[in-house]
């Protein structure tokens, strides 16, 4: 468990890191929270030539409110988002999803920008952020641009990312009146990974008894996250019962190949995949009406 | 002798240094101009080796020594295996492999350098020609006609097969009303200790001295070993097991690495380490259980077992470890469990395979056989649609039926069965549950109740009985300022003997135990000894220290009379004070009796000076204590997930010396045994890969897995040893798989399943209850 | 681990069977491929740079045609050993006739050992599908463009059923 040798840099501030990953462009990985990065490169099936530590960053670890809407600096740690009192109140679909990240060691070094940018088809985030139409912002030395969640993914490990980009910030709406969300989440019991994780983010219409709008992010089921769009069409404008969550839920896994491993084929993976959309939007519903859900898991 | 310390939870005392991280363990050492040894390993599973070259490593920078199997031809023996079987085959592991490599993760060469990273880099540079061979991996295949055997030169890869059978058995067959076949199988494990091995061994030319500090649960045996292997005169050798992070029997035995690592030593005149990694931990560390039993009992109607019979295929892997042969006959020894079955037989067939070795892992063997005849009474049970409560009882032997002969041949020391299922149900309302059970049913939940009535072999001992020895050494001297050590050749790695043997001492000895120091592991300190294993350190050790503190205090009750001008039988020893009974306030310090034995001017006439005894205890019988768990599961039925709802573990071993201890073990041991029910598996595919190989993939039980543990403990003593103490190491990991088993299957009855082999993953019992199930009640 | 699945190319059999059989095109095609060198007939000596994201491994190894019925089906052998461990697979290729072109299947397996083996089963099955998907885009994108040499590159493959290893 010995990497093979590497440069390491350790840049104070994001110009000089920035400048860094330019010039050395994709022999350099950025080192955040180190949980994805530093057992590849331990087991020597990464070895990057350049290690730009971004850990020393100042001002890249926040969450905080900008212009109405909630923004994250993307060095926050998974623990910080997980007991963050804001996002408790105004966005607390990304405190249950991280609560439910690894164990108590993986939330306190792992960070959410980390864990997008290396898009580990069994992360969590991925769901949620998905579910929130977030919006991540990407620097590079000649300036900033923004990438919405749907299209940041592009493959198993694969981003909208360039090399000499970093990603800075995530930006996320917070909640509305009669809007709820909820993180389901089946855990590979080894890794804590999802096999199957579903984030519902629902909007009601008026008076509480049918859908206006419903967005759901699915992790862990195909080699990057999605949108499952069949089951927010089902959903949309519908009166809520449990048949329409039931059959909306089986469009979870439409036009979907399924990963397949040792811990869950991809039969299982599927069918799981229904039965966590179905209790993802349950509770969900639930939140938006006001009910338990509302905070924390 | 007062108690009171002993039978009291005092908190350990190992605990703060451990708990601030300030102890050492192997790899806590370094040592001036200390190397690092790296392995390289094998990626195939079955391969001709054409050559091994060296040359590009050689010249790295920082390496200074690189070896193949060919370059320690001769100069290092191979791995020991101390069980002997009749006509076994022979397994003998080379410690870097020569001609041919048989497993995933065996040592084809080895780099030493000047630091650690300059070994890993190098062993990129070794270039290995491989010829793969087809591997063998599935233990029937492996014994199937045209199978290629492993070992060139064998037949085939059956390794031995054993027998063993008592009773009448034709007669319980014949005049049994039903005959019931099933196979079970029990699956590989990995043991998984927190600290992976390690070794680090150091030689000082002059002296002739080797020292070895190694991660070991045995190290007198260990000295013995590396002596021998390296040809070395064991006087010069000194092993040192410093903390030992965990064993779990992965640390019972021998490796090719303590040997090398001190060959290493010796070549270089330079201290070498080696820590291995996890997934070296998990490749070339022994695995446990691995067991295909097929089984046949005849009953009667009335649920009565008139015998049993069964067949066992034990999957060894490639080579034999220290004890890999005897395991599974251990197995057999116990197959009857709790149970007067008249007739027994068990065949084994040893076979080899393209797989790390199987060896001791917690139980060794007693698991497999407590799982193989609790799910026996389980499926009688089913099978008779009785309760299996009342199937176990039947069976039992009465607490007057003890010492109880057993067909297999062992004599059972003590044990009223009853009692402890009795307490065992009135703690869960067993009658309760069977309600709760029946309501969910109808509200289409799945609840299950396992019930497992257990009986172990622990004490091991006797030397009749064991291939190196079954007794046990302490040394306990009293030094000059009245501090005791005790020096004991068991070997504790997590266990808490530095406290329990402590409490022993304080009460035979009236001090505090904080004025004693348990010494252990330590070769050239404490005198020959076994080591700690087969849950013998209390039993066998314990026997031994309490033997020595006896010694010691009847010299000292000698002094204290003579100075006292008293009877030394009537002296009393008690809050630092010795004294005799009928004048308390007429009293000895304790101190001043040590001091009196050293001073050497106040001794009785024939008296040697000094103080101190040493014991090699030798048991007359193994220990066998007993117990009942409860297990309450309900499973998702959407998901398949298995959650334990309820825990209640009752345990009968014997006098207990500190309760606190006790718990610890039983709690450990049954979370490893959810480990074995629930997640854990070593797989490898068809190729021999291990693609369980590393934590990521390799599910371990966690805190969040468990429901609140309910124990309780009747209380049998053993007329084995003086204390009455039998050993509770591994109850936990024998008395609980068949507990989870048995709930697991319990649950699924509604869908006609009376037996689902371990581990109960999730996907495994959604695919039984959506596919195969069709619920049937 | 197997792997099985077709795809529909826009050129006749003969046309894709010249393209697969030709090393110096294929080469192009194999995904991070850096060398294919002739080896004897129907063999060739290759290195290879397998990898996703930041996880990469360097094989050298054999290719080598077998079984060839020109143009409807051949099984190419594949074998490579880097540091990471060792890869060998072997798969069916069989080309039929379409109104649209060729429908090219493929069946094969694939084993791997060693580090990948041992650590990288949640993400292997996905990365050799991957790998190959690649390989066949590459070989539809390099056929259209030859039938049409401004048109964009092709659609994906369809997907790629495999079993469980």
């Amino acid at each position: 468990m010995i990497p093979a040798a590497f440069e390491y840099h350790a840049p104070k501030t994001l110009d000089e890191a920035l400048r860094l990953v330019e010039r050395h462009g994709d022999e350099a990985k950025l080192l955040a929270g180190g949980h994805s990065l530093l057992p590849l490169m331990k087991l020597r099936l990464a070895a990057p030539r350049y290690v730009i530590d971004i850990g020393h960053l100042r001002g890249m670890s926040y969450i905080r409110e900008e212009n109405g809407r909630i923004a994250i600096g993307a060095l926050t740690t998974h623990s910080e988002i997980e007991n963050s009192e804001l996002l408790a109140t105004k966005c607390p679909l990304l405190c249950q999803t991280a609560s439910q990240i690894g164990d108590v060691q993986v939330r306190n070094r792992g960070t959410i920008g980390g864990s997008l940018a290396h898009a580990d088809p069994g992360a969590d985030y991925p769901a949620a952020i998905l579910a929130l139409d977030a919006e991540l912002i990407a620097a590079n030395t000649s300036g900033t641009r923004t990438i919405a969640a749907r299209d940041f993914f592009v493959d198993m490990l694969t981003t909208q990312l360039h090399p000499g980009e970093i990603l800075t910030q995530i930006r996320v709406a917070p909640r509305t009146e009669l809007s709820g969300a909820a993180y389901e989440k089946l855990h590979q019991p080894a890794s804590g990974f999802a096999i199957v994780g579903v984030a519902a983010n629902i909007l009601l219409g008026e008076g509480g008894k049918s859908i206006e709008r419903a967005a759901i992010g699915i992790t862990g089921l195909a080699a990057k996250a999605f949108r499952a769009e069949a089951v927010e069409r089902a959903l949309t404008g519908k009166t809520i019962s449990d048949k329409l969550i039931e059959d909306a839920s089986r469009g979870a896994t439409e036009g979907v190949e399924p990963l397949s491993d040792l811990h869950a084929s991809g039969e299982y993976r599927r069918e799981m995949a229904r039965v966590f959309t179905r209790r993802a939007i349950s509770r969900a519903i639930e939140a938006a009406r006001g009910g338990p859900s509302r905070g924390r898991a | 002798m007062t108690t009171t310390f002993i039978g009291k939870p005092l908190k350990r005392k190992e605990d703060p240094r451990l708990i601030q991280g300030i102890s050492h363990y192997v790899d806590d050492f370094n040592l001036a101009g200390m190397h690092y040894a790296a392995f390289l390993r094998s990626p195939y599973a079955h391969a001709k080796i054409r050559s091994v070259d060296l040359s590009k490593a050689r010249r790295a920078s920082g390496v200074v020594l690189a070896l193949s199997g060919a370059d320690v031809d001769g100069a290092i023996q191979p791995v020991p295996c101390a069980a002997q079987i009749p006509d076994m085959k022979s397994g003998a592991r080379p410690v870097l492999a020569r001609d041919r490599v048989l497993f995933v993760g065996e040592a084809v060469a080895v780099v030493v350098a000047t630091d650690r990273y300059s070994a890993r880099d190098a062993l990129d540079l070794i270039e290995v020609d491989y010829e793969p061979l087809t591997p063998v991996v599935n233990p029937e295949k492996a014994i199937a006609k045209g199978a290629a055997p492993l070992h060139p030169g064998q037949k085939d890869n059956i390794a031995f097969k054993w027998e063993l059978e008592g009773g009448d058995l034709k007669a319980a067959f014949k005049s049994a009303d039903k005959i019931i076949k099933q196979r079970i199988v029990n699956q590989r494990l990995i043991p998984v200790p927190i600290e992976t091995r390690g070794v680090l061994a150091d030689y000082q030319p002059g002296e002739g001295q080797l020292t070895v500090w190694s991660a070991t649960q045995i190290p007198h045996l260990l000295r013995t070993q590396i002596a021998s292997m390296l040809n070395f005169p064991e006087t010069q050798v000194h092993v040192v097991a410093p903390e030992v992070g965990g064993g779990f029997g992965s640390k019972l035995n021998v490796y090719p690495e303590e040997a090398l690592v001190a060959y290493l030593a010796i070549q270089l005149g330079k201290p070498v380490k080696w820590t291995e990694s996890r997934r070296e931990n998990f490749q070339a560390t022994i695995h446990g259980r691995d067991q295909i039993d097929d089984f046949e009992v005849a009953v009667k109607k009335d649920g009565t077992i008139l015998g049993l019979r069964c067949h066992v295929i034990a999957d060894l892997g490639a080579y034999y470890q220290l004890l890999t042969p005897l395991i599974p006959t251990l197995t057999g020894l116990m197959m009857t469990g709790c149970y007067k079955i008249p007739a027994a037989r068990m065949e084994i067939t040893g076979v080899f395979t393209n797989k790390m070795a199987t060896d001791a892992y917690r139980g060794a063997g007693r698991p497999e056989a407590t799982y193989l005849i609790e799910r026996v009474m389980d499926i009688v049970a089913a099978e008779l649609k009785k309760d299996p409560v009342e199937i176990r009882r039947k069976n039992f032997p009465q607490p007057k039926d003890f010492p109880y002969a057993t067909p297999t041949g062992l004599i059972y020391d003590s044990g009223d069965y009853q009692k402890a299922l009795d307490l065992a149900l009135k703690v869960a309302d067993y009658k309760k549950l069977r309600q709760d059970q029946a309501r969910l049913r109808k509200q289409g939940r799945y609840m299950g109740i396992g019930v497992s009535t257990y009986v172990e072999i622990c004490g091991m001992g006797p030397s009749s009985a064991m291939p190196a020895g079954g007794w046990e050494s302490a040394t306990v001297r009293v030094e000059p300022t009245g501090r005791v050590a005790v020096m004991t050749g068991s070997s504790p790695h997590g266990q808490g003997q530095e406290t329990s043997f402590a409490q022993m001492g304080a009460d035979i000895l009236g001090i505090d135990p904080s004025q004693i120091q348990v010494v252990h592991g330590d070769t050239s300190i404490v005198p020959y000894g076994i080591g700690t294993f087969g849950s013998r350190a209390t039993a066998v050790g314990g026997t031994a220290v309490y033997k020595s503190l006896q010694k010691v205090k009847d010299k000292l009750a000698r002094i204290a009379a003579h100075i006292l001008e008293a009877k030394p039988e009537r002296m009393v020893f008690a809050d630092g004070k010795i004294f005799a009974k009928e004048s308390p306030k007429k009293s000895v310090a304790f101190g001043q009796a040590v001091s009196a034995a050293y001073v050497a001017k106040t001794l009785p006439a024939d008296m040697e000076p000094g103080l101190e005894a040493t014991t090699f205890f030798e048991p007359a019988n193994f220990t066998y204590p007993f117990g009942t768990h409860i297990c309450v599961v309900e499973i998702d039925a959407e998901t398949g997930d298995v959650k334990i709802v309820r825990y209640v573990a009752v345990d009968d071993c014997g006098n207990v010396i500190n309760p606190l201890l006790v718990e610890g073990q039983v709690q450990g041991g049954i979370v490893q045994s959810v480990g074995q029910a629930i997640f854990e598996e070593a797989v490898y595919d068809e190729q021999g890969q291990l693609i369980t190989g590393e934590l990521m993939d390799y599910a371990l039980p966690r805190a969040s897995d468990m429901c609140w543990i309910e124990t309780e403990r009747t209380v049998t003593p053993t007329p084995v040893n003086p204390l009455g103490v039998k050993g509770v190491g591994e109850a936990g990991t024998i008395g609980a798989t068949p507990a989870l088993a048995g709930a697991v299957a319990d649950a699924l009855a509604p869908f006609g399943i009376h037996h689902v082999d371990m581990p109960f993953k999730r996907e495994k019992m959604w695919q039984l209850m959506h596919k195969n199930g069709r619920r049937v009640q | 681990m197997k792997l099985a699945g077709s795809i529909s190319l826009p050129a006749s059999p003969d046309e894709v069977w010249l393209l697969l059989t030709d090393s110096s095109r294929l080469a192009k095609l194999l995904p991070g491929c850096e060398r294919l060198e002739p080896d004897g007939p129907d063999r060739f000596k290759a290195a290879v740079k397998f990898g996703i994201a930041a996880i990469t491994g360097k094989y050298a190894g054999s290719l080598e045609f077998a079984e060839k019925k020109p143009p409807h089906s051949l099984v190419l052998k594949m074998d490579g050993k880097g540091l990471p461990g060792f890869v060998q697979g072997q798969g069916r290729i069989e080309l039929t006739p379409t109104a649209a072109g060729t429908e090219l299947t493929y069946s094969g397996e694939a084993q791997v050992g060693g580090v990948i083996a041992s650590v990288g089963q949640r993400m292997l099955d996905a990365a050799a599908r991957k790998i190959v998907q690649q390989f066949f885009d590459s070989a539809k994108a390099e056929l259209a463009s030859l039938k049409a040499p401004a048109a964009a590159p092709g659609a994906r493959a369809k997907s790629a059923r495999k079993a469980n290893r």
